[in-house]
C-alpha cells in the first residue's frame, strides 16, 4: 500500500513554505496597524458624536460587520479597478491598476475589517475609564487632547489590549484569504506545491504547524505587554 | 479687593434651578464653608468654579481679571481653571500612576515643569500630608484616606488660588475621616484659601473662619461660625441646624 500520510514531508517541506510567511507577516501587520488607526478614529468620532462623520461611522462598520470578509475582499480587488477606470473616464487620468500589486488590495479590506471590529473594542475600553478620573484631569486645567492622551488612551489601552490581541490574532489567520486577491502567503503557497504533489492534507498541516507556532509567540508577546501595563501587585516601598 | 469675586452665578437641572444669581466674594486666606440640606446646589456651587458644570450665567474674578463662566473660549477655560482646583469627594487619583506621579502629572502636563523640578515638587506637597513613605503606591494599594491626602498634595502642588473641597471626607470610612481633617486643618493654618463643601459641623467650627448657609439656590446666611451657630437668624437654617442637631442652646431640640 502506498504511503497514507507521508509525516516527513510534513517537516521537509517547511523551509520552502517559510519562503511565504514574510507575505503574511507584512499582511498581518499592515492590516493591524490599518485596524488600529481607523479603528480608534471611528471610536472617538462615535464617542465625542461628531456629526455626519458619527453616522458614516456607525453605517461603515455595520456593513463590514454585516458581510463575509471573503465578500470584502473580492469587492475590493474587482472594485477598485472599476473605480480607477470610472475616475480615468472621467478626470482623463491614466492610472494603471497593474501597478498596484494585490497585496495592497488584501491590506487594505483586512485593515478595513480590522477597524470596524476593532472600533467596538476600543468604543467600550475608552467608555470604561472613570469620569471622575477625567474631571480630575479637566479641573487641573489639562487641554481635551491632554486629557484624551494622558488619561483616556493608556487606562483604554488596559482594558482594550486583550480583546485586540484576539482581533490581531484572528487577522494573522485571516490573511490565508488573501489568495482571493492573487497574494500569495503560506496558505496559498501550500495549495500550490500541493498541486504539483498531490500532497494537500501534508500542506495544511506543515501550514498548521506555521501558524500555531506564530500564534503561541503572539501569545507570549501579549502576555508580557499586559504585565508591563498591569499595575503591580505589591507596590514599591520607597527607599530610605 | 476680594480675591475671588463671584457674581450672578446660576444653574438649572432641566427646569430644576440649582443656583439662583449666587454672589460670593471670598478674601485671601478665608477658609469658606458651604454648608446647607442636600440637593441646594453646594457642590454645583463649586464645580461650576472650574467648569465641569455649565453655568446659564455668572463671572468671575480673580486679581483683576474677569471671566465669564458662560465662554465657550477655550483658552480662556484652561486660565480660568489653573486658577482653582479640585479635592472629590471619590478622589479621582489616576488609577495608573503612583502617588508620586499622581502629584507630578499637573505640574508637567499642565505647569510645563521639567522632570526634575516637578518631583522636587510633589516631594514636598507629599511631605506635607504625611505621604512621602508611599510614594510608589498606587491607588489601589491606599486607603481611602491615603487617597484623599495624596490628592490633596495634588491639588495643592499648582498652587491655586482657591482651592476647592467637595465633601471630601463623605465617602471615607469613619475611622479614615480624621486623617483627613487633620491633613485639611493643616492645610488651611498655611494660608491657602479654601471653599470647603463638608457635612463635618463639628470641624467647620473649628476649622472654617466663614461659612455661607446655601438653600434652594441662594445665599440664605453668611457668617463666622459663632454668628451661624449660636446666633442664626434665619428660619430656615435654625431648622436645618435642629435637624442635625448642632443649634448649641439645648432648649430648641424637638423631640
Amino acid at each position: 500500500m502506498a504511503k497514507l500520510f507521508d509525516g516527513a514531508l510534513v517537516i521537509k517541506q517547511l523551509p520552502k513554505l517559510l519562503k511565504y510567511l514574510p507575505t503574511t507577516l507584512y499582511l498581518t501587520l499592515f492590516a493591524m496597524i490599518i485596524g488600529l488607526v481607523v479603528g480608534l478614529l471611528i471610536a472617538v468620532i462615535r464617542i465625542a458624536k461628531v456629526p455626519v462623520l458619527s453616522q458614516l461611522s456607525v453605517a461603515f462598520v455595520s456593513v463590514i460587520r454585516g458581510t463575509p470578509i471573503i465578500v470584502q475582499l473580492y469587492i475590493t480587488y474587482f472594485g477598485i479597478p472599476i473605480a480607477l477606470k470610472y475616475i480615468n473616464y472621467y478626470h482623463g487620468t491614466s492610472y494603471d491598476v497593474n501597478n498596484i500589486p494585490g497585496i495592497v488590495f488584501a491590506m487594505l479590506a483586512l485593515g478595513l475589517n480590522q477597524a470596524a471590529f476593532d472600533s467596538e473594542t476600543f468604543r467600550s475600553a475608552i467608555l470604561s475609564v472613570d469620569k471622575g478620573q477625567i474631571e480630575a484631569a479637566r479641573s487641573m486645567g489639562m487641554s481635551g487632547g491632554q486629557v484624551l492622551r494622558r488619561v483616556i488612551l493608556p487606562q483604554a489601552a488596559t482594558v482594550a489590549l486583550l480583546p485586540f490581541g484576539n482581533s490581531v490574532i484572528n487577522l494573522l489567520k485571516g490573511t490565508s484569504l488573501a489568495f482571493t486577491c492573487s497574494v500569495v502567503e503560506i496558505t496559498a503557497a501550500a495549495k500550490i506545491m500541493a498541486g504539483k504533489s498531490y500532497r494537500y492534507f501534508e500542506a495544511y498541516c506543515s501550514i498548521a504547524i506555521i501558524y500555531w507556532v506564530i500564534t503561541f509567540i503572539l501569545e507570549r508577546v501579549l502576555a508580557g505587554l499586559e504585565r508591563k501595563i498591569s499595575i503591580p501587585a505589591q507596590p514599591k516601598e520607597v527607599e530610605s | 479687593m476680594s480675591l475671588v469675586e463671584i457674581r450672578g452665578l446660576s444653574k438649572k437641572f432641566g427646569n430644576n434651578v440649582v443656583l439662583d444669581g449666587v454672589d460670593l466674594d471670598i478674601e485671601k486666606g478665608e477658609v469658606v464653608a458651604v454648608i446647607g440640606p442636600s440637593g441646594t446646589g453646594k457642590s454645583t456651587l463649586l464645580r461650576c468654579l472650574n467648569l465641569l458644570e455649565r453655568p446659564e450665567a455668572g463671572t468671575v474674578k480673580f486679581g483683576d481679571k474677569t471671566y465669564s463662566l458662560t465662554s465657550r473660549n477655550k483658552k480662556e477655560n484652561l486660565a480660568l481653571r489653573q486658577h482653582t482646583e479640585m479635592v472629590f469627594q471619590q478622589f479621582n487619583l489616576f488609577k495608573n500612576r503612583d502617588a508620586l506621579s499622581n502629584v507630578m502629572e499637573g505640574l508637567t502636563v499642565v505647569k510645563k515643569l521639567s522632570k526634575e523640578e516637578a518631583r522636587e515638587k510633589a516631594l514636598e506637597e507629599l511631605r506635607k500630608v504625611g505621604m512621602e513613605d508611599r510614594l510608589y503606591h498606587y491607588p489601589q494599594h491606599l486607603s481611602g484616606g491615603q487617597q484623599q491626602r495624596v490628592a490633596i498634595a495634588r491639588a495643592l502642588a499648582l498652587e491655586p488660588e482657591l482651592l476647592l473641597m467637595d465633601e471630601p471626607t463623605s465617602a471615607l470610612d469613619p475611622e479614615l475621616v480624621n486623617e483627613v481633617l487633620l491633613t485639611i486643618r493643616k492645610v488651611a493654618s498655611e494660608g491657602n484659601t479654601i471653599l470647603l463643601v463638608t457635612h463635618e459641623m463639628s470641624f467647620v467650627k473649628q476649622v472654617a473662619n466663614r461659612i455661607i448657609f446655601l438653600e434652594n439656590g441662594k445665599v440664605v446666611a453668611d457668617g463666622t461660625p459663632k454668628q451661624i451657630f449660636e446666633n442664626p437668624e434665619s428660619e430656615r437654617l435654625q431648622i436645618f441646624l435642629q435637624n442635625i442637631n448642632m443649634l448649641e442652646s439645648s432648649d430648641n431640640y424637638v423631640i
